[in-house]
């Protein structure tokens, strides 16, 4: 009990404190292949921590919607990651609910995010939410369907029996079925993380801006709670990439040497996900906005390939 | 097909009859027609239709201390031939109005409308006689003509700001965006009509940085004038400055040495250089393929430390001189000069190539902001712009300057007008001017750099013309007594292509538009002066 304690306590501790440093390593690790020196790793704390300490300018216009989404956005990235095994095939919250709870809680939050960006009515922050919304339109059932072919073959849409199935067959991943899911969950993870090809995380061009443009008008405590829980809905959703396609070093014991044996196969795995990610991100131009949708429709047809060919194989 | 200009006078005598009242040739490449009155679409429509020509630029003079009129010039080119035709218009002093020719020719509209509201004249017919060079909400002032003192403080601004047009419909909103903007660059107001995403209708707004620097240079000795022409658009100060020279060594008929003018050629060609490398740099990056900008940055860097290895300046300012350029070169320096060059043609392929290979980078720019050739025509559209619509313009051919005549190079033409053949124009001007600095270099750089410069005698007019980076730049002084200027015309190549911008987001996604911008790269500071 008290081990199952500890692991739920060290799952939360690595989201909440852990899921900076990934987006920092990236943005680092970006910056030296485009051959500049780039900010310290841990950059994104030291920005956390200036937000939390600075005031907050509310545009009159506000109303409750604007103040409440930044607490849903970061509450339902906590949520989430808690559902998703990450050091051991157990996960803290698996009691509530299993991928269908997962999907639609990351389309709560960003639901709430989108209504923050209209609730100003900003010019900017309303063309942020409805390009955001295009693309989570098909976003969202892509994901569904490549988890429900990782669902059908453990007979569970747990992500612990789903995490705990596919350790029991350890080269399940080669099958075709899993290596098309795996595509399409990895193309949504780029949309959903807002990267390039079709988000520019770094750019300063209003008019470009998805993510960005949703969350102008937010300061202080507010963007800090939005920076911080994107930065954990990207962990989270590594942590689902790899755990439920590549589950090694996940064991189904509850001890503490398993646990930290889990978190360091975990930390390599997302490292190595994250540099994949940053190549993506160094050797393509962002889409035109009105193809993303179609990167995001290969995405779906994927998981619909990856879900027939679960029948057929 | 050069004219004397008797023969000129002749044929435009026989066609219009006593409206002309006399052509004078001050310089071989420079005529100028005296009309009889302010009515100058007849001979606009002749000269344009006959005679091939092109509206270059559009100005006005206040001449009533001495003449009681004000003047209008109107300086055509003609295809082919490296003379300027400036038709000089009176227009009464006691019915300031003149007739417009902004509905035929669009490339004249905002000039127009600067006349209208720098001097006071009435631009009759204009489609759109709105405000534009200054704000709606200035006082009734014209701060161009000879009664207004540049001293004068204006009180506070009450009146009403601009009033945007307003795009109705279903669906259709309007975005502002600007004056401030994020990011480092200049203010300038956006309106965009949008239906979704596609961009319905674009309203422009300049003029937020004037500084009244036409009026500045009316005060300044000439010699100081030549710092204030550098910094009239910073990217483009040698540019300008050589603009300014130029002119004033035409009035003052000084002939500069040979070795300053083949410096001349090098530090206009690294100018360009500079920065097309930059703006390549910068659209490539608006499409989020960020590591070729960052290579770009890199080049750019190399070049202006360049620059300030060859000049003391990383963007070419102080060197522009009346009489030459201010400061020679060593042996040294010219070999570090070629040296760079051959290191930067290397690294420049490479990016290139970087460039080249990406195709989602080509997917973006392909297609992209398209300018028509036959729009771009109608707008008077010149430069990179101009270029790569089928304009087959640059002055450093069409009117030879410093020693351009001995470098021959090739102008680089598209038809297609969009993003990718913008990026294109510069791609190829680069290889150009590493070519043309390379021939210049081998040239002797012995003897004077610099001439000293007489007083420059009074009332005497001069144009100056350059192919900046951007495009066509054009100096236009009257000289004055005791070493100072009685006028002195600016025209940046930015205020003819701001409508390009216009007419080639059109149809484009909103998304799409920092990147068009982005590939025309005009100067606010050069437009508002």
């Amino acid at each position: 009990m008290i081990q199952v304690i500890a692991n739920s306590g060290l799952q939360l501790l690595v989201l909440l404190l852990v899921a900076p440093l990934f987006s920092g390593i990236i943005k680092t690790l970006k910056a030296r292949l485009q051959t500049r020196r780039g900010p310290c790793v841990f950059q994104f704390y030291r920005d956390l921590l200036k937000l939390f300490r600075k005031g907050m300018v509310i545009p009159e216009t506000a109303s409750w919607i604007f103040s409440g989404a930044p607490y849903v956005y970061f509450t339902t990235a906590i949520l989430v990651g808690l559902m998703i095994p990450m050091t051991t095939t157990y996960a803290p919250f698996s009691l509530f609910g299993g991928v269908l709870a997962v999907i639609y809680l990351l389309a709560f939050g960003r639901f709430f995010l989108a209504l923050g960006g209209l609730d100003t009515g900003s010019s900017f922050g309303g063309l942020g939410s409805s390009r955001e919304m295009t693309i989570s339109a098909i976003a969202e059932p892509a994901m569904m369907l490549a988890l429900f072919t990782v669902a059908l073959g453990a007979n569970s849409t747990n992500l612990s029996e789903m995490a705990g199935a596919a350790v029991s067959q350890s080269w399940r991943f080669l099958a075709p079925s899993q290596m098309l899911a795996f595509a399409a969950v990895f193309i949504v993870l780029i949309a959903e993380t807002g990267r390039i090809p079709v988000d520019n995380p770094a750019t300063h061009l209003e008019l470009t801006m998805i993510h960005e443009a949703m969350i102008l008008e937010y300061s202080g405590l507010y963007l800090a709670l939005i920076e911080w829980g994107a930065s954990i809905r990207q962990l989270v959703l590594m942590t689902l990439l790899v755990n439920t396609f590549f589950p090694y070093g996940l064991s189904s014991e509850q001890t503490l040497f398993a646990a930290g044996m889990g978190l360091c196969f975990y930390f390599a795995k997302v490292l190595l996900l994250a540099v994949f990610i940053v190549l993506i991100e160094t050797t393509n131009a962002k889409l035109r906005l009105f193809r993303v949708p179609e990167l995001l429709m290969v995405a779906f047809i994927l998981g619909a390939l990856a879900l027939i060919s679960t029948f057929l194989f | 097909m050069s004219q004397t200009a008797s023969n000129l006078f002749e044929t435009l005598r026989q066609k219009f009859g006593q409206q002309v009242q006399s052509i004078r040739a001050e310089r071989e490449d420079e005529f100028y027609i005296l009309l009889s009155d302010s009515d100058i679409r007849p001979i606009t429509d002749y000269l344009l239709g006959e005679f091939d020509a092109r509206l270059v630029t559009v100005f006005a003079e206040d001449r009533r201390a001495a003449e009681n009129v004000f003047y209008n010039y109107y300086v055509f080119e003609q295809r082919g031939s490296p003379q300027y035709l400036i038709v000089r218009a009176p227009v009464c002093a006691n019915m300031p109005e003149f007739p417009s020719l902004s509905a035929e020719l669009p490339s004249v509209n905002w000039q127009e409308r600067e006349i209208q509201d720098w001097f006071g004249l009435k631009a009759v017919g204009h489609p759109n006689p709105r405000r534009v060079a200054l704000h709606d909400n200035w006082p009734e002032v014209y701060p161009l003509r000879k009664d207004f003192a540049l001293e004068t403080v204006l009180p506070e601004f009450e009146g009403e700001r601009h009033i945007y047009r307003r795009a109705l419909g279903k669906g259709v909103f309007q975005i502002p965006v600007g004056p401030v903007h994020a990011g480092i660059i200049e203010p300038g107001h956006f309106n965009f009509a949008v239906a979704g995403e596609p961009i319905l209708y674009l309203q422009l707004r300049m003029f937020y940085t004037h500084k009244g620097t036409e009026k500045l240079f009316e005060k300044l000795p000439v010699h100081r004038g030549v710092f204030l022409a550098e910094s009239i658009s910073g990217d483009s100060s040698f540019s300008h400055g050589t603009a300014f020279c130029q002119a004033v060594e035409r009035a003052a008929g000084v002939e500069v040495p040979e070795r300053a003018l083949i410096m001349r050629v090098v530090l206009l060609e690294l100018e360009r250089i500079c920065n097309h490398v930059g703006d390549i740099g910068a659209i490539v990056n608006d499409v989020g393929f960020v590591v070729a900008n960052c290579h770009a940055g890199r080049l750019k860097e190399a070049l202006v430390t360049l620059n300030e290895h060859m000049t003391g300046s990383r963007l070419l300012k102080g060197m522009a001189c009346i009489g030459g350029v201010r400061r020679g070169w060593d042996v040294a320096q010219l070999d570090t000069l070629l040296k760079s060059l051959d290191w930067f043609e290397k690294e420049f392929k490479d990016l290139v190539s970087l460039i080249d290979s990406s195709d989602s980078t080509r997917d973006r720019l392909e297609q992209t902001g398209v300018l028509w050739p036959e729009k771009a025509k109608d707008l008077g559209i010149i430069g990179v712009g101009g270029r790569a619509s089928g304009i087959d313009l640059d002055v450093r051919r069409d009117h030879p300057y410093a020693a351009y005549s001995r470098f021959p190079f090739r102008v680089p033409v598209y038809q297609a007008g969009d993003v990718l053949r913008r990026m294109q124009v510069r791609i190829e001007e680069v290889g150009e001017s590493i070519s043309i600095i390379r021939r210049a270099a081998e040239e002797s750089f012995q003897g004077e750099f610099r001439v000293p410069v007489p007083v420059i005698p009074a009332d005497r007019c001069a144009v100056g013309s350059v192919e900046g980076w951007r495009g066509e730049i054009i100096h236009w002084i009257r000289t004055g007594p005791d070493n100072h200027l009685q006028r002195c015309k600016i025209k940046d190549p930015s205020i003819n292509n701001w409508p390009a911008l216009v007419e080639a987001v059109q149809g484009n996604i909103v998304p799409d538009f920092p990147v068009i911008n982005k590939s025309f790269n005009l100067s606010y500071s050069g437009t508002d002066r």
